[in-house]
C-alpha cells in the first residue's frame, strides 16, 4: 500500500486523531462567542438586537411606507435572588407602532446599606420577536452602580423592525414580553470604583 | 466477517511460537504496567465489575428508599458518611449525590469500561488479526486515567458539596447548580473524574482507529472487518468528536467555579442554557457510545448461533455510521423544555425521529440474520435476543418522547427513566451480558455453566421488566424522577419496582457465583467452542489465546465477497 | 393510600373545614413564606401594594371568596387501589392542547409503539419456533434481499411522517401566541418554592409552600402535592404564564395541563395556557435544582372570572382589571406627576432623540 513502515503509519494517523480532538475541544471553546454570535444575530433565544440612530430613522421611514401593525410591548423585570435591589417598570404595558421609536423607563432602588453594582441580562418572548426587537438606549448595555437607598430611573429607547409584517411567524403574535433581569455584577466592588476614580483623575 | 482458511493456518503457526507467545511477566510488571490488550481488557472488565457492583448497590439504596413515601434510609446513609443524618436538607442532598454517583459510574466506569475498554481491547485486534493495540503504553494509560478518574468520584462523595457532603448535581452537571448552585470541593473532584475518565477515553479512540485503520491483517479490508470491529469504530469516532466537547464544557464549570469566570453565569454575561447545549451535544453521542458496541456484539452473536453470515453486512455497518452521524444533530431533544423556539423544537422532532429508520434496519437485519437459520440456544444467543425485543421497547418509548409537544408532559418523568433503562440497562448490559458469556471461556479458557448462564438471564430478564416497566406508567401518571419522596398515589408501582430490584440483585449472585465456579472447577475451554457459525479471527486461537498472538499475520483470502464469509471448511477448533 | 376515597368520605365536613382555614390564612398569604426566602422576594409586593394605598383604591377584605375543597381536586395522580388502569397512563388532561396531546398518544403513537414492539416479539418467537437447530438443519445461505431491505426502510419512514403530522400540529398549537388580553402571571422559581406574581393585576407576589403531611392529610388534600398558597388563576380565559427561576434552574410542570416550562435565572421563558374547568391542579418542579427538589409542588386552583377577580382583590396590592382600568382613568384626568430622578437629564435626552 504505501512504503511507509507501520509505526510511521500509525503515529500520522494517532496525530490527526488528536488534531481532530483538539480541533473538538477548540470548538468547545469557541461555542461560546460563537453562540452569543448566533443568538445576536438570528435572535435565537428571544435575543434583542442593538440598533444605531440611523437604522432607526430607517425603520420608521419604512415603516411609513408599510403603514399598519403596531404591537403591546410589556416590561418585566426581575431581580436574581442574591441582588437586593428593587427593580420595576413605570409602566406594566404600552402600545407601540412597528417602527416607531418609543422609551420605557425602569425604575431601580438600593435597598441594601452598600453600593452595589449591577449588570442586567434580557430577552423578549415570544422568541421569534428577538430578531425585530431592536434597542438603540439601553441601561443594560452598561453596568449600573446603586449607593444605599439610590433610586434611579433607567430608559430604554427601542423599536420594532418593519421586517416583523413579513414574517409568518409573528403574524399572531399581538404583545412583545421585554424582560430584565439584574444580577449582582461579578467584579469586586472596590476595583470596580478604583478603576473609575482613575479615569476620573 | 471474513476469516477464511487462511486464519486457521496462522493459528498453527502460533502453537509453533507457543514457547515465546507465552512469555509473561511477573505479577507486578504483567498487572500494573501492562502493555498486552488482553491484559489491559481482562482489567478493564474487572474495574467495570467493580464499578458495576459500587452502582448497584446504589441503585439498591434508591430503590430501597423509593419502595414507600417518605424518607426512610437517606438519614442513616448520611450518618454511615459522616454527616448529621438528622438534617432534612442533608438527607435530600444524599439522594442527589446517590442519584449523581449511580448515573456517572454506570455511564463512564461501567458500560463504557466494559464495552470499549474490555472486548474492545480483547477483541478489536484478535478479530483484524493484530498482534496488539497501535499504542500499547498509551492503551496502559487509558486505563489507568480511567481508574483514577473513577476515585476522584469515589472521592467527591467524602467531601462538602453545598448542603452536605458529596456532588449532588445530576450527571448532567447542570449550571448553575453545579456552579453557584454547589458550594464545595465535591463538584469540583466529580467535574475532575470526568476529566481523567474522558482523557483516558480519548487515548484510548485514538488507539482504536489507528488499530483499526493501520494494523488488520493482509486483506481484510474496511469491508471485511467483522461487525463489533465496525462498532468499535464508529464508537471511537463518537468519543474523538463529543468527548472534548464535554471537556471545554466543563472545564468551563470549573472556572466559572473557581476562578472568577462567567461562562455560564448570566450576572457576568453567561448563559447556563449554553451549558445545556454543550452538554448535550456530548451527551446525545455518548449514549450511542454506549449502545453502539452493543449492536456490534449482538450481530456477531446472531450470526454465530444462526449459523448464518449476518443478513444486509454493509447496510448493517452503514446503519452504525448514520446511527453516529446523525447523534450529532439531535441533541436538543433533551432540552425540549428550556424555552426553544418553535422552529427549533420542530427541527429536532423531525431529526431525532430520523434515528429510528436506521436503527429499526439493525433490528430487523438481525431478525433476518436469524430467518432461515438453524439457530442454537445458548447462553449468549439468549441474551442476544433478550436485548433485540428489549431495546425495541425502549426504542419505541424513544419515538413517543422524540416529539417536543408530547415531551412538554413527559420530560424528566419517569418515562424517561424507563426509556434510557431499557435502552441502556437492559440495551447495553444485555449486550454486555451476550459479549461475556460468548467470549468468557476465550478470555478465561474455562466454561462457565449453560444451566446458572440461562438462569441468570431469566431472573435478570423478570428482575429488569419488574423495575422498568412499572416506571412508565409512574411517568405518564406525572412522577417527576430525581425525586426522593412522592406522593402516596405512586406508591403501588413504585414498591413493584423495588421488588423488580431484589429479583435483579438474586440474578446477579447467580452471575458471581457462575463466574466462580468456572474460574475454580470450569471445564477447560477448546479454541473454537461455539463449532461452525463463530468465524472471526478470535476463534482460529487457542482459549485463552497466547500471550502474544499472530505474530506471522493471518492472511485473508479476498475472492469470497463481505458477506459470504462462512468457510467452507468446518472450522477445526 | 387512596386520597381520592378520603376526599369523598371525609367531604361533607371537611370541605367546610377546610374552606374556613383558607379564607383564615389568605390575606397573610401573600406574604407567609419560608424561613429561609430572602425579604427581597416580597418586595414587588408590598411595593405595589403601597403604590395601591396611594391609588385611593378599596379593596374588599372580606372578598366573599373561598377557597375549592379537595372535592374540586381534578389533576392529580391515580392510586392503582383507586383506578389501575388511570394509574397506568396520563392524567386527564383539563386544557385543549392537552386533550389533543393526550388523543396523540393514545390513538397514533401507543397503537404503534404496541404494535411494532408485538410485531418485532411476534417475528423473534417465530424464528425461535420455526428456525431452532431441531427445526432446521441447514441454515440458508441468504444474506441480502433488496426488496425487503427497501421495505423495512420505507415503512418505518411511513410511520414517522404519520407521527410527525400531528406532532407538528401539536407543537404549533403549543406555541400559539397568546393574546394581548391575557391574563399574566409569572412563576419564579426559588429554592425551592415558587412565586407566583400578578403581573396584569397590581403585581403582587404569592409565595406558595409545601404543606407538611399532617397539614396536607387534615386538609383532605395529597402530602407532597399540597400547598399553603395556592396559584389562583381564572378559568376559560387564555393566560400568559411566564417562567422565571431566580437562582438555579427550576421546571414548572403541571401534568393534567400538558404544561411544563423551565424557569432559568436570567431570561423569561413564557407559553399560553387555557385551562377549561374550574378545579384544582397538581403539579411539582421537574428540573433538578438541589437539596429539595422534591419539595416545591405547584396547586393551581382555576376558577370563573368573578372568583378570581374576588380573590386578586383580596391580596395585598391587587387589583382586578376593572380597579386598574379606574385608577388609569382617575390618575389620566390631573396631569401625572414626574417623580425626581438621579439622571433626569439622561432621560430628557432619550426623549428628544425618541421624538
Amino acid at each position: 500500500m504505501t512504503t511507509a513502515t507501520l509505526e510511521d503509519r500509525n503515529r500520522r494517523t494517532m496525530l490527526l486523531a488528536f488534531g481532530g480532538a483538539l480541533a473538538m475541544l477548540g470548538l468547545g471553546y469557541a461555542a461560546v462567542p460563537l453562540y452569543d454570535l448566533f443568538c445576536r444575530v438570528t435572535g435565537f433565544g428571544g435575543t434583542t438586537q442593538v440598533a444605531t440612530e440611523a437604522e432607526a430613522s430607517a425603520a420608521e421611514r419604512m415603516a411609513t411606507l408599510a403603514g399598519g401593525k403596531s404591537f403591546s410591548i410589556r416590561f418585566d423585570a426581575n431581580t436574581a435572588r442574591d441582588m437586593p435591589w428593587d427593580f420595576r417598570p413605570t409602566q406594566v404595558t404600552d402600545r407601540v407602532a412597528v417602527g416607531q421609536r418609543d422609551m420605557a423607563t425602569y425604575i431601580a432602588r438600593n435597598n441594601s446599606d452598600q453600593p452595589i453594582t449591577g449588570t442586567a441580562t434580557f430577552n423578549v418572548e415570544p422568541e421569534q420577536a428577538g430578531r425585530y426587537f431592536n434597542k438603540i438606549q439601553c441601561f443594560c448595555f452598561t453596568e449600573q452602580t446603586l449607593q444605599p437607598g439610590q433610586e434611579i430611573r433607567m430608559p430604554v429607547l427601542y423599536f420594532v423592525d418593519p421586517a416583523v409584517m413579513d414574517d409568518p411567524n409573528m403574524k399572531d403574535v399581538e404583545q412583545i414580553t421585554l424582560s430584565y433581569t439584574f444580577h449582582r455584577a461579578i467584579e469586586n466592588e472596590e476595583t470596580k470604583t478604583g478603576e473609575l476614580a482613575e479615569q476620573d483623575s | 466477517m471474513a476469516t477464511t482458511a487462511e486464519g486457521f493456518d496462522a493459528h498453527h503457526e502460533d502453537h509453533a511460537a507457543h514457547d515465546h507467545a507465552d512469555h509473561k511477566p511477573g505479577f507486578f510488571a504483567r498487572w500494573f504496567m501492562s502493555t498486552n490488550h488482553k491484559d489491559i481488557g481482562t482489567l478493564y472488565l474487572i474495574f467495570a465489575i467493580i464499578a458495576g457492583i459500587i452502582g448497584g448497590v446504589i441503585s439498591g439504596a434508591m430503590r430501597a428508599e423509593l419502595a414507600a413515601p417518605g424518607l426512610q434510609y437517606m438519614g442513616m446513609i448520611v450518618d454511615m458518611m459522616g454527616g448529621d443524618g438528622s438534617s432534612f436538607d442533608q438527607q435530600g442532598h444524599m439522594w442527589n449525590v446517590l442519584i449523581t454517583a449511580h448515573g456517572l459510574i454506570m455511564v463512564f466506569f461501567m458500560v463504557m469500561p466494559a464495552m470499549i475498554g474490555g472486548f474492545g481491547n480483547w477483541f478489536v485486534p484478535l478479530m483484524i488479526g493484530a498482534p496488539d493495540m497501535a499504542f500499547p503504553r498509551m492503551n496502559n494509560i487509558s486505563f489507568w486515567l480511567t481508574v483514577a478518574g473513577f476515585f476522584s468520584l469515589l472521592f467527591s462523595l467524602f467531601v462538602p458539596g453545598g448542603v452536605g457532603l458529596g456532588a449532588g448535581t445530576g450527571w448532567t452537571v447542570y449550571a448553575p447548580l453545579s456552579t453557584s448552585g454547589s458550594v464545595g470541593p465535591a463538584v469540583d473532584f466529580a467535574i475532575f473524574s470526568l476529566h481523567l475518565a474522558g482523557a483516558g477515553s480519548i487515548l484510548g479512540a485514538t488507539n482504536f482507529i489507528t488499530t483499526i485503520f493501520n494494523m488488520r491483517a493482509p486483506g481484510m479490508t474496511l469491508h471485511k472487518m467483522p461487525l463489533f470491529v465496525w462498532s468499535v469504530l464508529v464508537t471511537a469516532f463518537l468519543l474523538l468528536l463529543a468527548l472534548p466537547v464535554l471537556a471545554a464544557a466543563i472545564t468551563m464549570l470549573i472556572t466559572d467555579r473557581n476562578f472568577g469566570t462567567t461562562f455560564f453565569d448570566p450576572a457576568g454575561g453567561g448563559d447556563p442554557v449554553l451549558y445545556q447545549h454543550l452538554f448535550w451535544f456530548f451527551g446525545h453521542p455518548e449514549v450511542y457510545i454506549m449502545i453502539l458496541p452493543g449492536f456490534g456484539m449482538v450481530s456477531q452473536i446472531v450470526a454465530t448461533f444462526s449459523r448464518k453470515p449476518v443478513f444486509g453486512y454493509l447496510g448493517m455497518a452503514y446503519a452504525m455510521v448514520a446511527i453516529g452521524v446523525v447523534g450529532f444533530i439531535v441533541w436538543a431533544h433533551h432540552m425540549y423544555t428550556v424555552g426553544l423556539d418553535v422552529n427549533t423544537k420542530m427541527y429536532f422532532t423531525a431529526a431525532t425521529m430520523v434515528i429510528a429508520v436506521p436503527t429499526g434496519i439493525k433490528i430487523f437485519s438481525w431478525i433476518a440474520t436469524m430467518w432461515g437459520g438453524s439457530i442454537e440456544f445458548k447462553s449468549p444467543m439468549v441474551w442476544a435476543m433478550g436485548f433485540i425485543f428489549l431495546f425495541t421497547v425502549g426504542g419505541v418509548t424513544g419515538v413517543v418522547l422524540a416529539n417536543g409537544g408530547i415531551d412538554d408532559n413527559l420530560h424528566d418523568s419517569y418515562y424517561v427513566v424507563a426509556h434510557f433503562h431499557y435502552v441502556l440497562s437492559m440495551g447495553a448490559v444485555f449486550s454486555i451480558f451476550a459479549g461475556f458469556y460468548y467470549w468468557f471461556p476465550k478470555m478465561s479458557g474455562r466454561w462457565h455453566s449453560e444451566f446458572l448462564s440461562h438462569l441468570h438471564f431469566w431472573v435478570f430478564f423478570i428482575g429488569v421488566n419488574v423495575i422498568f416497566f412499572p416506571q412508565h406508567f409512574l411517568g405518564l401518571n406525572g412522577m417527576a424522577r430525581r425525586y426522593p419522596d412522592y406522593t402516596a398515589a405512586f406508591e403501588y408501582w413504585n414498591q413493584i419496582s423495588s421488588y423488580g430490584y431484589v429479583i435483579m440483585a438474586g440474578s446477579m449472585i447467580i452471575f458471581f457465583v457462575n463466574i466462580g465456579y468456572a474460574l475454580v472447577a470450569g471445564k477447560r475451554a477448546a479454541g473454537n467452542y461455539w463449532g461452525e457459525g463463530a468465524t472471526t479471527l478470535e476463534w482460529s486461537l487457542s482459549s485463552p489465546p497466547p500471550f502474544h498472538q499472530f505474530e506471522t499475520l493471518p492472511v485473508i483470502e479476498d475472492h469470497h465477497s463481505a458477506d459470504d464469509h462462512i468457510s467452507d471448511r468446518p472450522a477445526t477448533a | 393510600m387512596n386520597f381520592g376515597t378520603i376526599a369523598r368520605n371525609k367531604m361533607h365536613f371537611l370541605t367546610m373545614l377546610v374552606a374556613a382555614f383558607m379564607v383564615a390564612i389568605a390575606p397573610s398569604g401573600a406574604v407567609a413564606q419560608d424561613i429561609s426566602a430572602p425579604a427581597s422576594t416580597v418586595d414587588a409586593a408590598e411595593v405595589v401594594a403601597e403604590s395601591v394605598a396611594d391609588g385611593e383604591v378599596v379593596i374588599d377584605e372580606t372578598g366573599g371568596f373561598e377557597h375549592f375543597g379537595p372535592d374540586r381536586i381534578l389533576g392529580q395522580p391515580t392510586s392503582a387501589d383507586e383506578d389501575m388502569l388511570a394509574s397506568m397512563t396520563f392524567q386527564d388532561q383539563y386544557t385543549a392542547n392537552g386533550n389533543y396531546a393526550l388523543w396523540m398518544h393514545d390513538a397514533i403513537l401507543l397503537p404503534i409503539i404496541f404494535a411494532i414492539s408485538l410485531f418485532v416479539l411476534g417475528l423473534l418467537l417465530w424464528v425461535i419456533a420455526r428456525y431452532r437447530r431441531a427445526a432446521n438443519q441447514v441454515p440458508s445461505k441468504t444474506s441480502h434481499n433488496t426488496l425487503i431491505e427497501i421495505i423495512w426502510t420505507v415503512v418505518p419512514v411511513i410511520i414517522l411522517v404519520v407521527i410527525a403530522v400531528p406532532s407538528i400540529t401539536l407543537l404549533a398549537r403549543q406555541y400559539q401566541a397568546p393574546p394581548e388580553d391575557a391574563i399574566t402571571i409569572k412563576a419564579n422559581g426559588y429554592q425551592w418554592y415558587w412565586g407566583y406574581e400578578y403581573l396584569d393585576n397590581g403585581g403582587f407576589e404569592v409565595i406558595s409552600n409545601m404543606l407538611d403531611e399532617s397539614e396536607a392529610l387534615s386538609a383532605g388534600e395529597p402530602h407532597q402535592l399540597a400547598v399553603d398558597n395556592r396559584m389562583v388563576v381564572p378559568v376559560g380565559v387564555p393566560i400568559r404564564l411566564q417562567v422565571f427561576g431566580a437562582d438555579v434552574i427550576h421546571s414548572f410542570a403541571v401534568p393534567s395541563l400538558w404544561f411544563k416550562m423551565d424557569a432559568v435565572p436570567g431570561r423569561i421563558n413564557e407559553k399560553i395556557l387555557l385551562i377549561e374547568e374550574e378545579g384544582i391542579y397538581y403539579g411539582q418542579c421537574m428540573e433538578l435544582c438541589g437539596a429539595r427538589h422534591g419539595y416545591m409542588p405547584i396547586t393551581v386552583e382555576a376558577r370563573s372570572m368573578e372568583d378570581y377577580n374576588a380573590w386578586v382583590a383580596m391580596q395585598p396590592g391587587g387589583m382586578t382589571r376593572a380597579q386598574i382600568q379606574a385608577e388609569d382613568a382617575a390618575a389620566a384626568a390631573p396631569a401625572p406627576v414626574e417623580e425626581a430622578t438621579d439622571d433626569g437629564t439622561e432621560e430628557g435626552e432619550a426623549v428628544e432623540a425618541a421624538a
